[in-house]
């Protein structure tokens, strides 16, 4: 069966073409600037060029219909027949308290989706627009939605409600729900397989740092606290985001500075975080880079973001009352031997050790990085929502036909 | 018919806040005015209102950038044609309004949407410099416009429902305000009630009840504005507000709406307020107040 993949944002969509027989990537593209005259279309085919297109793309109607062109190009493309894609999988950001796992679309599934757009201002219904755009273009064609809520629903309530009176979160749903779910469902997953044991005997926590970033922990091989909250701003210190700090900051600098509640809003996802420290960058290889070269607010970013981080490491292991396994994954965590030694310095007590010489090995396999003494295994796996998304697609719609 | 694009006649204060808006909600903007150099003064203006957002963390560089992309500095109306959608906003002088509304309708198709950004001027007699008045609608933003979102959707005697319900949803999904409909008349609701408001605080002052600066307070901490009437004047421009007082007062008749003696004693001495530094408080250059 071939699974097409799509994460449709507002003005942007990238997608993946599988073929589940041996899940590998037929073809994986983008298109950029929807809703303008000139949207670029490029798709990937490995072991041939890339391929570019730039014309009026006005809606998402209009841009799936593009990358279903592209994909039956007879020079460029790889499929014979639009008939070729039996599944189409969306990544949704939020599923609320809903959507436990992924799930066929139908009329209310998309009807409950719909009801979460509070929730998800920036990300659902552009997620709506990819839903639609697929139904215009491939009628007939199951779809299937998966969440990054919703590997998370499996917190207990000591996890997932926040210390405020309780009639916030009968009223308006305000609790943690967590994202990156797909990513720490995948790479947990994984870290079992590479080390041949039961998730469910592990206990395990998986860090996501990329531009966001978040720490799960993960218990009987389930979601058991994670450090995002109602909205990706809590938690770690990001690129650009500020990540945990006294609430009373808010109203104090909105009263200080006479703030609107958009441009707190804004100083805290776009001007805090790496960015504001090091007053250099939000990408950590710059930080690094800086650092090196002996940049003294870089050096104080980078401690920053580091400690916060080998904090959550060490709250979780006391939340579960002990670690087996510490997981890195996406960009920084996949890429930063700088990072991941830092985080793992100060764990020593835990028994943890990390083999330097493995943790400067650079792959794009899951590998150990801790030393075959150390009490908690640490690996590096690279993470693959696209993978899981076309895989929880493949599984629902197979199903599905009985 | 979707709005992506938008023309902006007149480039003046209010121009200058509506393009902005605009092109921070992703439209492209077409922006016109007298001479070419008034444009680029005018653009150089939006600029600076940009990177006062970026220090108040509201914008990041790069979102500067995209929306200073969006917005094309044009030298003719005809060039307006690809527009969905054009907002005059020239100085509030009937004739010269009249004159630019005949010079736009020319080159819009009948479908398009023109919208005047008039706070006291008739409708009825602007749509009728229009061939086609029924597409003629009033759309009155609030200064700063990037800040407030409400916006005076005013229906003349001719804009026909399917222009009104365009711009309503124009107003409340395409740029995320709130559109109040009002019918035509002086003032519309926001100019009548808050220049009524100023001009009584302006005769509490004059029958010496109590000082400027403990008005302001009494209203601002009783009653939850923001500003107490004064800033508030300050901040509107007291000529601003003494022409809209003059107009109400000659269309109504009434007594109410005559403007007080300080009002126009401050206008003649040129203490206009926040843009001349003075006006019943002191500002510095970025309008706060010492």
């Amino acid at each position: 069966m071939k699974v097409l993949v799509i994460n449709a944002g507002s003005s942007s969509l990238k997608y993946q073409l599988y073929n589940m027989q041996n899940e590998s990537v037929l073809a994986s593209g983008s298109v950029e600037r929807i809703g303008m005259d000139s949207s670029i279309v490029t798709q990937e085919v490995p072991g041939k060029d890339e391929t570019r297109d730039v014309s009026e793309i006005l809606d998402h109607v209009t841009a799936i219909k593009r990358v279903v062109d592209m994909l039956v190009h007879p020079q460029y493309g790889v499929l014979e027949r639009i008939e070729e894609i039996q599944a189409v999988g969306h990544r949704v950001v939020h599923g609320g308290e809903v959507f436990k796992q992924s799930v066929l679309v139908t009329d209310e599934v998309k009807l409950e989706i719909r009801r979460l757009f509070d929730l998800a201002p920036l990300h659902n219904p552009a997620h709506m627009m990819g839903i639609t755009a697929v139904e215009t273009n491939l009628p007939g064609v199951p779809q299937v939605v998966v969440f990054d809520t919703a590997f998370h629903q499996s917190m207990p309530k000591e996890s997932y409600l926040y210390p405020i009176p309780t009639v916030l979160y009968r009223r308006h749903k305000i609790r943690r729900y967590g994202f990156h779910g797909t990513s720490h469902h995948y790479v947990s997953d994984q870290a079992a397989a590479y080390l041949e044991q039961p998730l469910e005997s592990l206990k395990m926590i998986t860090c996501h740092i990329g531009n966001g970033a978040s720490c799960t922990a993960i218990k009987d091989g389930k979601s058991f606290d994670t450090s995002m909250g109602l909205t990706p701003l809590e938690g770690l210190m990001m690129g650009t985001r500020s990540g945990d700090l006294d609430p009373a900051i808010v109203p104090f600098t909105m009263n200080k500075e006479e703030l609107l509640l958009s441009e707190v809003n804004s100083m805290l996802n776009k001007h805090s975080g790496l960015m504001a420290i090091s007053g250099i960058s939000s990408d950590m290889r710059e930080i690094v880079e800086a650092m090196e070269e002996g940049d003294k607010n870089a050096k104080l970013a980078f401690d920053m973001y580091t400690y916060r981080l080998r904090k959550y490491i060490g709250a979780y292991a006391a939340a579960m009352n002990g670690l087996d396994v510490l997981v890195f994954t996406a960009g920084v965590g996949e890429n930063s031997t700088h990072v991941r030694a830092a985080a793992c310095q100060g764990l020593t007590f835990l028994g943890l050790e990390l083999d330097e010489e493995r943790n400067k090995v650079r792959s794009r396999q899951t590998r150990r990085i801790s030393t075959d003494a150390s009490k908690i295994t640490v690996l590096v796996v690279p993470t693959n929502e696209e993978l899981l998304i076309a895989r929880d697609t493949f599984s629902i719609v197979e199903d599905m036909k009985g | 018919m979707k709005v992506r694009t938008v023309g902006v006649v007149g480039m003046g204060t209010m121009g200058q806040g509506i393009a902005e808006m605009l092109a921070f909600k992703g439209l492209e903007v077409l922006a016109i005015e007298k001479t070419q150099e008034k444009l680029q003064q005018a653009l150089r203006m939006i600029e600076n209102s940009l990177d006062k957002q970026i220090e108040k963390w509201a914008l990041t560089q790069t979102e500067k950038k995209l929306v200073l992309n969006r917005i094309h500095p044009i030298s003719e109306y005809a060039q307006l044609a690809e527009c969905e959608l054009v907002i005059e906003t020239i100085s509030e002088d009937l004739e010269t309004k009249i004159e630019v509304i005949a010079e736009i309708d020319k080159h819009l198709s009948p479908s398009v949407i023109l919208a005047s950004n008039t706070s006291t001027l008739s409708l009825t007699e602007l749509a009728s410099a229009s061939s086609h008045p029924e597409r003629v609608i009033g759309m009155h933003f609030i200064h700063p416009v990037f800040k407030i979102d409400l916006v005076e959707i005013v229906r003349g005697l001719k804009t026909s429902d399917e222009t009104f319900q365009r711009t309503k949803h124009f107003i409340e999904e395409t740029i995320d305000k709130k559109g109040i409909m009002v019918y035509e008349s002086p003032g519309f609701v926001t100019t009548r009630l808050i220049c009524l408001h100023i001009n009584e605080a302006l005769h509490v002052l004059e029958e010496g009840v109590a000082t400027a600066e403990d008005i302001d307070s009494a209203m601002r901490i009783g009653y939850s504005f923001q500003h107490g009437p004064f800033e508030m004047a300050d901040r509107f421009g007291l000529d601003s507000v003494l022409a809209a007082l003059e107009i109400m007062f000659r269309d109504y008749g009434e007594l109410k709406y005559r403007p007080s003696i300080v009002l126009k004693k401050m206008v003649r001495a040129g203490q206009l307020g926040v843009k001349t530094g003075v006006g019943f408080f002191n500002y510095n250059e970025d309008g706060e107040r010492i």
